[in-house]
């Protein structure tokens, strides 16, 4: 186990897991002195019915305040305002927030304004604004995922003004988290992949980023190895109960692994490439994750060959050669890219020429990719990344990634 | 990774551990939006050179601390309504324990008296802990057994158990968690492993209980031999420190079984350091598991050995291979510390017409898997010394 | 009562924040310099807003240095970071956390990692300083310490960069110019 010198770790969300993990809603609530919620959703979430689910399964034991299921896809500022609105007409005392990364950011946005009373969030941004601790926030993932339920961070973007808010607060953290395998088994098999590939690249990097440390490790193993076993599953079988509660707890161990050792070059890339090219958040990740690991081979082969384990399990773990285990991993997450593409009639993308919207036109021209390298400048998931990139570097890694060829590792920079 | 169906988990700790990380409590405690701590801790359970060293952390900061020194190793309630009054009066505004064992289950006593506004008659009568309290941060040294950390604290026969007792961070510095003795660190060490053990082979386990055993078994595993060899090193007492900071988290969050519930008995009816108990008993707990069967045991081969080792071992043998590490881990470690801590319940001071006694306490505890004369067997076995069959197979 | 607890006020480190004070003196004048001497990092602060203020320093109550832009040029503003309007504030948690930082023990991107810092205003901005700051140290400091600073050594640097713009960045740091 490896000690850092320093590191520091911390994950205060109640995790509450299982099948019928939402009916401990009202108890919990009323731990926290709370039975009044506010339902944060939106409109995909509630069409699919899971809404519904959660408000039968804890109307015998709340009042619900309100149902408001307006979230936009990209978080707004606007709808965060009048979303407090609603909390407060509806003397509210507690959020409930149903749904994936969008969701979870704007009620904490919204926990932020009704429990410092504010008016202007703005004021908040940065880390460190908040000093105590907000109103009761519980949070229900319906992706497997972004983790954003187990994450010290929010995104809150303000359209009027073209400005992305980020806040960073462990005050952010909701209180509880419900993994519940109803919550995502509506997901069609393209969401499960790709939000599957998104937990994935959470564990992966969190392992051989910079911050890395004991706890964040062992979280990141963990998720890895329950990924690896039951991804292709969710994807091929919906209705599988347990492996959709598996994936729901991979992903939020995924979450706090990341959460807590920060990720790199492929969130760098991905983030960028979703910017420029609308391209969404968990293809980005799966397309670039095989080659974040080509990238920093040279700086962290070491942590990348104990994924296999994991990965793969101790026969083909054992069966490889120490020093060519690196490679197999990054052949493995290449192989899993390639079983997913099959499963979702090659609706998840390989590599970024084959990324298409849904009238089938290519979403990330090769004319692009010189705009997403300059992106990745201002991206703050750099500093994490083992090995520095500059923009000649990101070209390079993009341009492999637009044709799906594997890295020429002899080009990487190693000062 | 296999778990039951449904499960909870709770973790309100955050963690700093390493190299000059006493510093950073200040911005810490900032962040907490605490100005004023109080510390707690003890001139005779802890070292002047520790409680200076800490205080000395806080230069340029410009805060202001309290700290009490007196609390010794029988504390009683008095002490806690006269820190409470002090408290309130001079405003402080969270609490730090400097120290571990009864100087943190006075702090968090204390917390339940400043934070719900009680006095120790009240506490006494109804333990039960409900809602937020003050801030509460622990910076160790270096005889913890995992209580601190965990939701539980005891404090004058009385047993308390919240999660919001837990403390809000913990600081674990190197230059706080050497060891002044051998034995100290043995049982430190051997406290952590145990619970830690017991978690990831319990059926009640689940993928974030066993995310923070298996880090505490990696480092113990990796660490023992050194740090008891040498307690005063600080990569391997960092590591046991860390060990024991997680197996408090653990230990909160699986159901007792028969090694905790065990070394909790030898501690209250022997006054056996929860480390020695527990260290004596636990080939022999894991003998009886692994016949009885229905516990991962083979699982522990992987934080144990490594991915290497446990990749390259056949399944039918990993179990066999966990117990001889466990078993050879403790052997070594008697064999470095020698005649300073007990192998057997025996040579503790256990009289053999009091091990009836401890099976009926055990009967008491809170065990589904109660078996009578399977636990006696093992409390004989741990008595005596007998031999583990299982271990020592390859 | 009273005497149970014991108070006591924290103490000062008067040699250690003057030595990091020092070491935030020349690198704030090494900026400064390094804007003129050297095109990428006059690149870095073209690319930033026009009266773009940075204050680096040690929480909570200094020492700071403070460097933006004024009229098109890069200056160092000394040591009070209430003077002007920050866009970006990095404050490093105590004086022994700077101390690790400045002694190199620690670099820049390895102090983020661990938490040594509060960023206070846009990441990219954050981002773009230590840029600029693992530049500057290239400039400043032997290749043996820069290693340490820095996630990767800019071995494509031609002699003439990095002597002569050493020269420059030194001259121009010590004379204030």
């Amino acid at each position: 186990m490896l000690l850092p010198e320093y590191y520091e770790f911390c994950c205060r969300v109640h995790l509450v897991a299982g099948h019928k993990a939402l009916e401990r809603i009202p108890a919990l609530l009323a731990d926290l002195d709370a039975k009044k919620p506010l339902i944060i959703t939106d409109k995909g979430v509630a069409g699919a019915g899971l809404v519904n689910i959660v408000t039968e399964s804890i109307k015998s034991g709340v009042t619900i305040g309100a149902i408001a299921d307006n979230v936009p896809p990209d978080s707004d500022l606007k709808v965060v305002n009048e979303l407090a609105g609603m909390y407060k007409q509806k003397e509210c005392d507690s959020i409930i927030s149903v749904g994936g990364g969008s969701v979870m950011d704007t009620a904490k946005g919204v926990n932020i304004i009704v429990s410092e009373n504010a008016t202007d969030l703005m004021k908040f941004s940065g880390a460190g604004a908040l000093k105590r601790a907000l109103k009761p926030l519980i949070a229900v993932p319906t992706t497997a995922g972004t983790g954003s339920e187990v994450t010290l961070v929010a995104v809150i973007k303000d359209h009027e003004k073209h400005i992305k808010m980020a806040f960073t607060s462990y005050f952010l953290l909701p209180n509880v988290s419900i993994l519940d395998s109803r919550m995502t088994m509506t997901m069609p098999p393209f969401i499960t992949s790709m939000t599957g590939m998104d937990a994935l690249t959470h564990a992966v990097e969190a392992y051989y980023c910079l911050q890395k440390n004991p706890l964040s490790d062992s979280h990141a193993y963990a998720a890895i190895e329950m990924i690896s076993k039951n991804l292709l599953t969710a994807v091929k079988n919906p209705t599988d109960k347990d492996s959709r509660l598996a994936m729901a707890v991979a992903a939020s161990l995924a979450g706090i692994a990341f959460s807590n050792s920060m990720v790199g070059m492929v969130h760098n890339l991905g983030h960028s490439t979703g910017s420029v090219c609308g391209v969404p958040h968990g293809i980005c990740m799966s397309i670039f994750l095989p080659y974040g690991l080509e990238y920093n081979m040279h700086k962290s082969e070491k942590f990348i060959a104990e994924l296999l384990l994991p990965l793969a399990g101790p026969d083909i773990y054992s069966k490889t050669p120490g020093d060519k285990r690196a490679e197999k991993v990054v052949e493995l997450i290449r192989k899993m890219n390639d079983g997913l593409y099959l499963a979702t009639d090659k609706r998840h993308a390989r590599c970024l020429k084959e990324v298409m919207d849904r009238d089938g036109k290519q979403m990330v021209p090769k004319e692009k990719l010189i705009e997403i390298a300059k992106a990745a400048l201002s991206d703050p998931t750099s500093t994490y990344n083992p090995e520095e990139a500059d923009y000649d570097d990101n070209v390079m890694v993009l341009e492999a990634a637009w044709e799906g060829k594997p890295l020429d590792r002899k080009k990487i920079k190693k000062g | 990774m296999i778990f039951s169906d449904s499960f909870e988990f709770t973790c309100p700790i955050k963690t700093n551990s390493g190299k000059k990380a006493l510093e950073q409590l200040p911005a810490e405690l900032d962040a907490l939006n605490a100005k004023r701590p109080l510390v707690i801790t003890g001139k005779e359970l802890v070292s002047k050179c520790i409680i200076k060293k800490f205080t000395k952390a806080f230069g340029d900061s410009g805060m202001t601390i309290g700290i009490f020194d007196g609390v010794t190793k029988n504390p009683d309630w008095k002490l806690i309504d006269e820190l409470k009054k002090v408290y309130s009066e001079k405003k402080y505004d969270s609490i730090i324990a400097l120290g571990s064992g009864v100087i943190v289950d006075v702090a968090k006593v204390l917390n339940i008296a400043v934070s719900l506004n009680v006095d120790s008659k009240k506490i006494a009568k109804d333990p039960a802990v409900k809602g937020q309290l003050k801030p509460f941060v622990i910076v160790p040294t270096a005889t913890g057994s995992g209580l601190e950390t965990s939701r539980f604290a005891h404090f004058q026969g009385t047993v308390f158990s919240s999660f919001y007792l837990m403390p809000a961070l913990i600081i674990i510095d190197p230059r706080m968690t050497r060891a002044e003795s051998k034995e100290d660190m043995a049982a430190a060490a051997l406290a952590s492993f145990a619970r830690s053990v017991e978690a990831y082979i319990a059926k009640s386990k689940n993928p974030l209980t066993d995310a923070y055993a298996y880090a505490a078994i990696g480092f113990v595993a990796g660490n023992l031999e050194t740090a008891v060899k040498k307690p005063c090193n600080k990569k391997s007492s960092l590591a046991i420190a860390n060990a024991v900071a997680m197996s408090g988290t653990t230990m909160s969050n699986t159901a007792a079984g028969l090694i905790s519930n065990l070394g909790q008995a030898l501690v209250e009816m022997f006054r056996l350091p929860y480390g020695i108990g527990m260290g004596i008993c636990l080939p022999h707990i894991l003998a009886y598991y692994q016949k009885k069967g229905g516990y991962n045991i083979a699982s522990l081969l992987l934080p144990l050995a490594g991915p290497d080792q446990f990749a390259a071992t056949p399944d039918s043998s990993k179990a066999d291979k966990a117990l001889a590490i466990v078993g050879g881990m403790i052997k070594e470690l008697y064999e470095t510390v020698g005649n300073k801590i007990p192998k057997t319940l025996k040579a503790a001071g256990v009289p053999q017409y009091m091990l009836a006694d401890i099976l009926e306490k055990l009967s008491l505890a809170d065990d589904a898997a109660f078996d009578k004369e399977g636990y006696l067997t093992v409390i004989e076995s741990a008595w005596e010394g007998k031999p583990v069959a299982s271990a020592g197979k390859e | 009562m009273s005497d149970l607890v014991k108070e006591v006020a924290a103490g000062a480190k008067p040699f250690k924040k003057a030595y990091v004070a020092i070491m935030l003196w020349f690198m704030g004048r090494a900026v400064q310099a390094a804007a003129k001497a050297d095109a990428e990092v006059k690149k870095e602060f073209e690319a930033l807003p026009d009266d773009f203020t940075f204050a680096l320093g040690v929480l909570p109550n200094g020492p700071w240095m403070v460097v933006g832009k004024e009229k098109g040029k890069v200056k160092y503003f000394g040591w009070n970071p209430d003077a002007k309007k920050l866009d970006l504030r990095l404050g490093v948690k105590g004086v022994e956390a700077a101390i690790l930082m400045f002694t190199f023990q620690e670099s820049t991107a390895m102090a983020t990692s661990r938490n040594r810092l509060i960023i206070s205003g846009e990441l990219h901005y954050a981002l773009a300083f230590m840029r600029i700051m693992g530049i500057v140290e290239t400039y400043l400091l032997p290749k043996i310490i820069v290693q340490l600073a820095v996630k990767r050594y800019p071995t494509q640097w031609s002699f003439g960069r990095k002597y002569g713009g050493r020269l420059r960045v030194y001259t121009r740091a010590l004379l204030g110019f």
